[in-house]
């Protein structure tokens, strides 16, 4: 038995664990409580007939006195399923034998158990699990070197604009002036690149809502997954799950979208293929006090509609730096010799290197930029080291002083009349064919948006998850490159490129 | 912080276009028929292409030629690139609605330059940054190298803030000025010997019209005239828009010059255009450029009430007063008209208030208009606006 790549996960909230959350947190919910029954009940299972989700991931222990009565009544659900073709991943929320309990979850049927890592360990400490595991890790504390074939991470954010854009008639930004968008595609861009064989399934906590979240905000968290390359476990409000048992039209047809919203990810897998485009590398190790400021500037990056490359620091430059343009090292620690060696050559035939500390050869004299604040300019033959004067400790300046350094004539992608939209670029085997990502993380639709991309095209396609046929999209020169204009944009799109070489 | 004082080099070329009676007498003694008039060429061009080099050519000649204003001098140009460049109207590049079209750019850096300047500096103080203005313009999908090959010596500079400089210049308004009694720019207005505004025609929802003057409204740095600037000095960076010239919520930082009247209206209708008429006639411009081949009309910014038009027009001139105020005329609208009448529905007419200062009249019958007459050449901006939305 092993962990299955293509499985499209959804947490399947049901049986008394999930009857005691809800006493709970609102015990007078007695609709609530008939919804959990419903759910635990293999006919609920029909709900997913004909969606892609294939992997319903259950609560199975928690290490109360639930855990018994809940297991009882998943087994039911668990084989109907099972003919049904859908894998079950049980939740292990317990490090009181957990073999044990593992051992019973093989017997109920299911596929595999989601713990974390604490509980992983004592589980496998005395002889191998029945079970693979899909490891948990808090985002902001996961060992790379540890992950699973699938693993999952929470602490990650609900995708959309955090602060309203608009007050009255007047528009109102973030503290940078921009809207202030939350996205996990940074983090699944780096997951991508440093476990790029295994997959990243994000657990996100639904935002606090009174109400059915609208269907868009849960299109919008797979568009910001799947994008990106990850999974994310889908889960609904309470509300929305009491809906669809009902057979509310409302809740029925939010479902729909929200299937179709997955179905577009799965009918063009094809793309998962797709490496990311940059010029610019950020090379740092991601791993403990190196990861807020590597993790951070990569997120705001992001948020600057920047394409980048991803480069672990334990591993070799060698190559991977060759066709960029420039290289950003967040962490404090110096490259290895060769490293250095590398990273050297590279300035010296015009790359450009930003980094903390200067470690070029003895005696360079800097010179400054008046644009250019704090940093210390080390020309090089061709190229040039930039060194911040007090090392780097605000991501958001470094963000954006990252993006002037490299030029924005280096820009591969730009959005006009972006609004809260973002983009990602990446380009596919045979670098014939290029996918521009776009995500609008506003509730309100966007109007006349943009495309440019740096490339000569001669035919692009639109991709849109409400249309199983693409639009085809006038391909205009500008600026050197190519532009694109899109129509009315809900959630999200897909722009396939085909590139003249 | 150290303020220098704009040179006499500049005061001596802005009588170029500044009565000399508009420095004896204050404000409000003055008279439009002390103001000076400047020739105005009025030019039909009906796309960005190769033909806008020969129209501004023979439009500057009508002037009188550009060789004797820029013959080995250093050539300042306000570009007029308001808000952000990535904004569009509908799916058009800002050149055809917003921003003066980088054709237009290209053609007057050529000229000048080939009517021998030294140096010729492209500024603009790009929204709520103090990146170089070369990244501002890449952003909006423009190319600055274009403009650099255009001529000898071709600079750059963001002007929202102090820039590449040591000091804020300091401009005193003459007479004392109608809402500041000076303004603390960026030195890049002072280390100039002829000052261009390149300007979009325009309607604009403060001020009635943005044109050769409204441009300059611009010139002012938001670490000084920003939102959230610093009690004392100015900030280090521009951090928002020009709120405090608008509002009047706040005064600037106590190192700059302060307001005359602090119980003026809070009003933008009443401060943008004092401030505007102020700002030209502290730092004169020499040659007003307005680009209306293709434009908008229904507002200054992309917003969905505007609609592009094409009303296929340069305009030119000498004194920025007279060449408003032909483009008001050639837009549909009375250079003469004043609060609550369009365009000047909710605001005080900033060519009233500059022709006030001396800067120049915004009486037609006195203004020598020259290439194609304005009857020929007007295009109804209100009439456009309300058959296009």
């Amino acid at each position: 038995m092993s962990l299955n790549a293509k499985w499209v996960p959804m947490r399947w909230p049901c049986g008394p664990i999930e009857a005691a959350r809800i006493s709970k947190s609102s015990p007078a919910a007695s609709e609530l409580r008939k919804t959990v029954e419903g759910w635990t009940q293999p006919s609920a299972l029909q709900l997913v007939r004909g969606t892609p989700i294939n992997c319903l991931v259950v609560d199975w222990a928690s290490g109360t006195a639930d855990d018994e009565a809940q297991q009882a009544a998943l087994r039911p659900l668990i084989a109907a399923g099972r003919e049904l073709g859908l894998s079950f991943v049980g939740k292990v929320g317990t490090s009181k034998n957990p073999a044990a309990i593992v051992t019973a979850g093989r017997a109920a049927g299911l596929q595999a158990v989601m713990m974390d890592r604490a509980a992983s360990m004592d589980a496998s400490a005395s002889h191998p699990l029945d079970l693979p595991v899909i490891l948990g890790f808090a985002r902001d504390s996961i060992d790379w070197d540890l992950t699973t074939d699938i693993f999952s991470a929470t602490g990650n954010v609900w995708p959309g604009v955090v602060l309203p854009t608009m007050k009255g008639d007047t528009g109102v930004g973030g503290p940078t002036g921009d809207p202030w968008v939350d996205s996990n595609g940074w983090f699944a861009l780096l997951s991508r690149r440093m476990v790029s064989d295994q997959s990243l399934w994000l657990e996100i906590d639904l935002p606090e809502s009174s109400g059915v979240l609208p269907v868009e905000s849960y299109c919008r968290a797979i568009a910001d997954s799947r994008a990106y390359g990850s999974h994310w476990v889908l889960s609904l409000d309470d509300a929305m799950r009491a809906g669809m048992l009902n057979g509310d039209p409302q809740a029925i047809s939010a479902w729909k979208s929200i299937s179709a919203a997955l179905c577009f990810f799965e009918d063009h897998s094809e793309w998962r293929a797709f490496e990311p485009m940059g010029v610019l590398a950020v090379v740092s190790d991601f791993r403990g006090q190196n990861s807020f400021v590597s993790g951070e500037t990569l997120n705001l990056l992001n948020r600057r509609h920047v394409q980048f490359e991803i480069l672990d620091r334990r591993g070799a430059l060698g190559g991977a730096v060759n066709g960029l343009k420039a290289v950003l090292w967040t962490d404090d620690d110096p490259p290895t010799s060769e490293q250095h060696k590398n990273l050297l050559d590279f300035v010296e035939q015009g790359g450009l290197v930003i980094a903390p500390q200067y470690w070029g050869p003895a005696g360079g004299v800097p010179r400054q930029e008046y644009w250019l604040s704090g940093y210390n300019i080390y020309d090089l033959r061709k190229g040039r080291i930039v060194v911040a004067a007090g090392g780097f400790s605000d991501p958001f300046q470094l963000a954006r002083d990252t993006h002037l350094l490299v030029g924005r004539e280096n820009d591969l992608a730009r959005l006009f009349n972006p609004g809260t939209t973002n983009c990602f670029a990446s380009i596919g085997p045979g670098r014939s064919k290029e996918i521009v990502q776009i995500v609008n993380y506003a509730d309100r639709t966007a109007s006349y948006l943009a495309v440019w991309v740096r490339l000569n095209a001669h035919g692009a396609k639109l991709w849109s998850p409400n249309s199983k046929t693409p639009i085809s999209l006038r391909c205009t020169p500008e600026s050197g490159g190519t532009s694109f204009e899109l129509p009315e944009l809900s959630v999200n799109c897909a722009i396939e490129i085909e590139r003249t070489v | 912080m150290t303020v220098k004082m704009n040179s006499s080099r500049r005061q001596f070329l802005g009588a170029m276009t500044m009565a000399a009676g508009a420095y004896i007498a204050p404000p409000a003694l003055l008279s439009a028929q002390h103001a000076p008039a400047g020739r105005v060429a009025v030019g039909l061009c009906s796309e960005y292409n190769r033909h806008v080099v020969d129209v501004l050519s023979a439009m500057f000649d009508q002037l009188g030629g550009l060789e004797k204003l820029v013959r080995g001098k250093t050539v300042a140009i306000k570009l007029n690139m308001t808000g952000t460049p990535t904004m569009r109207l509908r799916y058009l590049q800002q050149g055809m609605t917003t921003w003066p079209h980088p054709q237009v750019v290209g053609a007057l850096v050529h000229l000048l330059g080939r009517a021998g300047a030294l140096r010729i500096r492209l500024l603009e103080s790009a929204l709520v940054t103090s990146e170089p203005l070369q990244q501002f313009m890449f952003a909006a999908g423009w190319m600055p190298g274009d403009f650099e090959r255009a001529a000898n010596r071709v600079e750059f500079e963001n002007t929202n803030y102090l820039g590449s400089g040591k000091d804020y210049a300091r401009f005193m308004v003459p007479h004392g000025g109608l809402l500041f009694t000076g303004y603390d720019l960026n030195h890049s207005y002072r280390d100039c010997d002829v000052f261009v505004s390149l300007a979009k025609l325009k309607e604009h929802t403060t001020t009635g019209v943005t044109l050769s003057m409204k441009n300059c409204f611009g010139i002012t740095p938001c670490t000084i005239y920003g939102q959230d600037v610093p009690e004392d000095e100015p900030g280090l960076v521009p951090t928002g828009g020009r709120f405090l010239l608008h509002s009047g919520k706040r005064q600037p930082p106590k190192s700059a010059p302060p307001e005359v009247n602090l119980n003026a209206p809070k009003e933008d209708g009443y401060r943008v255009p004092r401030a505007v008429a102020d700002l030209v006639a502290a730092r004169p411009i020499h040659l007003a450029v307005v680009d209306g081949i293709y434009t908008m009309a229904g507002g200054e910014t992309p917003n969905r009430h505007a609609a592009p038009i094409h009303p296929g027009l340069l305009v030119a001139g000498t004194n920025c007063v007279s060449t408003d105020a032909a483009c008001m005329a050639l837009m549909g609208f009375d250079p003469m008209a004043d609060r609550g009448t369009p365009p000047f529905e909710k605001s005080d007419s900033t060519l009233r208030l500059a022709e006030q200062l001396g800067v120049g009249t915004r009486d037609l019958s006195r203004v020598d208009v020259a290439g194609t007459p304005i009857a020929k050449a007007r295009f109804d901006f209100r009439r456009a606006w309300n058959t296009t939305v």
